[in-house]
């Protein structure tokens, strides 16, 4: 038996919080998603919608250019809760599309190369892991939906004045918690489905699918059944719902608001689960 | 050597629904190198699994160095993993590689960068650590591998395959590399299907087979506990007929077998320490005799004899 002495000496300096070390990964997720240029692009992309909202405000205020161009400010929209409901369902549709982009660009690589044990035999958790890649895309997705919202929301306030920001406050909370609340279970499906396909232009069109065949069943489901039930497995038309009753526009929906609630929490459960299945550190190959 | 100082398994089986992983291992692992061998599915990644906490038993109990997979923060300072696949994350230096997965450690940037140049210059891969690790060779991944499981300076080091795909140079100063860090006092467990290799670096080896520990300890020791296989001793002499005559007196000697260009004798012995001790006697008449070893005092030996025919994991 060979005697072994301990001779060696642990590290005893400071270290960063447990807590932060998520943002690792974090960091390395956004170098991974702008290292490919489409991405950025269609980033940029999805600021557009928000700046023509911008300069409609701007625009519909400005008493010279609609004389100019001889339009009746009282006949234009107003920028009010239909304004914001049709906002979310635009920059909810392409919150959707990134997340199908960039969603598998996040977490394929890491199944296809079985990275899983590199990352969890660090002191780093299956929690911790999850947090660092959806808070790449709670973060991107942010940036085109609701912080621009809110810009909005300023820029109309600056205009209108004091008043009209006070009475209208719960636009803004409509604005923050209707698309965070989006973006959540886009995010946990962006990532969901991407950790069980190993392929991410597999990962992405299974992403895009769900959403397309959800809407494509849910309508036949109507149509031969006779029910309305079939909107239920359609995510876009339960988003529509919830974002109807925040922005407070009748927007003739069948589907109960808590019906719409229900239908969003368990699809965070069935992808949480669907997470916790798959993002293990080691893999039982049958 | 205490059990805190050790890696303990205490009937430890880990099942993956109905596929056996281990079953009822039950193992005191001092410091030094450990060599696990086995053929294929024989349990070895589970168990290399279960030592850094990555599996949890579904039976038994494990301290690694006193401490339980339930406490990974403790554990996985203590555990260095390097396993036996490729996995990077993609579009990397093998600088930024090693760099950033410190930082999961809660090493800072500063301590970071110093503890990943150092890793680094100990797999003598500093030249080559600011290309990306896509551009590396086998041999280069397999370093910056070894680079990421040393880097955070662990006590306890589990390498599956370590010396795949290094070229000699490199193997003998990873091999170098071991024996400093079991010296220092440190656990090193290696798999390797490599049965001379294990032989050479080992302090003491694990057999498994279908999920069981069929033998574990210092090699002699696990040999001379195989009683149906005899001893074999190879001696090289001068006068192999005679030499054979005079051993075969011995009633613990079952066969001497004179080798074909006969230059010496190769003899089966149940008691190995008791022909040693005789062969100075029998050798008086003006038998020269060159060498004697033992031929199957290793762990292919070994293998082979507790194994059989299945082949080794590759």
């Amino acid at each position: 038996m060979a005697v072994h002495k301990h001779t060696y000496k642990d590290y005893t300096g400071p270290r960063t919080p447990a807590w932060s070390r998520f943002l690792v990964l974090a960091r390395f997720g956004f170098a991974r998603v702008y290292h490919l240029k489409f991405l950025f692009l269609f980033s940029i992309g999805c600021l557009f919608y928000p700046l023509v909202c911008a300069a409609y405000i701007y625009l519909s205020h400005n008493p010279s250019f609609l004389a100019l161009f001889s339009i009746p400010a009282d006949r234009l929209p107003h920028v009010d809760g239909r304004f914001f409901y049709f906002y979310s369902i635009v920059q909810g549709a392409l919150a959707y599309l990134l997340t199908a982009f960039v969603g598998p660009v996040l977490v394929t690589p890491d199944f296809a190369n079985g990275a899983m044990p590199l990352y969890f035999s660090r002191p780093f958790s299956r929690a911790e892991y999850v947090a660092g890649r959806i808070s790449v895309l709670l973060i991107l997705l942010s940036l085109i939906t609701w912080i621009p919202g809110l810009v909005l929301f300023a820029i109309q306030s600056s205009i209108e004045g004091w008043d009209w920001m006070t009475g209208n406050l719960w636009l803004a909370s409509a604005i923050v918690s209707g698309l965070f609340v989006w973006i959540v279970v886009l995010s946990l499906i962006g990532l969901a489905l991407s950790a069980w396909v190993r392929w991410k232009i597999g990962a992405g069109a299974l992403v895009l699918g769900v959403i397309f065949a959800g809407a494509g069943f849910g309508a036949a489901i109507n149509s031969l059944m006779r029910t309305n039930y079939g909107a239920l497995i359609d995510l876009t038309q339960v988003a529509h719902t919830i974002w109807s009753y925040l922005f407070r526009y009748d927007t003739g929906t069948e589907m109960s608001l808590t019906s719409a609630w229900i239908v969003l929490v368990v699809t965070c459960v069935i992808c949480l689960w669907l997470l916790a299945k798959r993002i293990r550190p080691f893999e039982v190959i049958k | 050597m205490t059990d805190s100082a050790n890696i303990t398994l205490d009937n430890v089986s880990r099942f993956y629904g109905e596929v056996l992983g281990v079953n009822r291992v039950t193992l005191s692992i001092p410091p030094g190198i450990t060599s696990l061998v086995g053929p294929n599915g024989s349990g070895k990644i589970t168990l290399m699994n279960l030592m850094t906490g990555l599996v949890r038993p579904t039976y038994g109990e494990i301290r690694i160095r006193g401490i339980a997979p339930s406490e990974p923060q403790k554990l996985f300072h203590l555990v260095g993993y390097s396993t036996q696949f490729d996995s990077f994350p993609k579009g990397l230096t093998g600088f930024q590689f090693i760099q950033s997965f410190l930082r999961f450690f809660g090493y800072s940037s500063a301590t970071s960068l110093e503890l990943a140049g150092r890793a680094i210059a100990q797999v003598g891969l500093t030249e080559a650590a600011d290309r990306k690790i896509a551009a590396y060779s086998k041999g280069m991944r397999q370093r910056i591998k070894l680079a990421q499981a040393i880097a955070h300076d662990p006590q306890v080091l589990v390498l599956d395959e370590p010396l795949n795909g290094l070229d000699p140079l490199i193997r003998a100063e990873t091999i170098a590399l071991f024996r400093r860090w079991a010296d220092e006092g440190r656990h090193v467990v290696v798999s390797s299907h490599v049965l001379h290799e294990v032989d050479l670096i080992s302090d003491r080896v694990i057999l498994l087979t279908g999920g069981y520990v069929v033998a574990e300890g210092q090699i002699h020791g696990v040999r001379t506990e195989i009683q149906e296989h005899p001893m074999e001793v190879l001696i090289r002499c001068d006068q192999p007929g005679a030499l054979a005559s005079r051993v075969f007196e011995q009633e613990h000697v079952v066969s001497a077998q004179i080798l074909p260009d006969g230059s010496g004798l190769l003899v089966q012995t149940r008691d190995a320490d008791r022909f040693y001790r005789q062969l100075n006697h029998l050798a008086l008449d003006n038998i020269q005799i060159e060498s004697v070893a033992p031929a199957d005092d290793n762990v292919n030996s070994v293998y082979q004899y507790l194994i059989g025919g299945e082949e080794v994991s590759k």
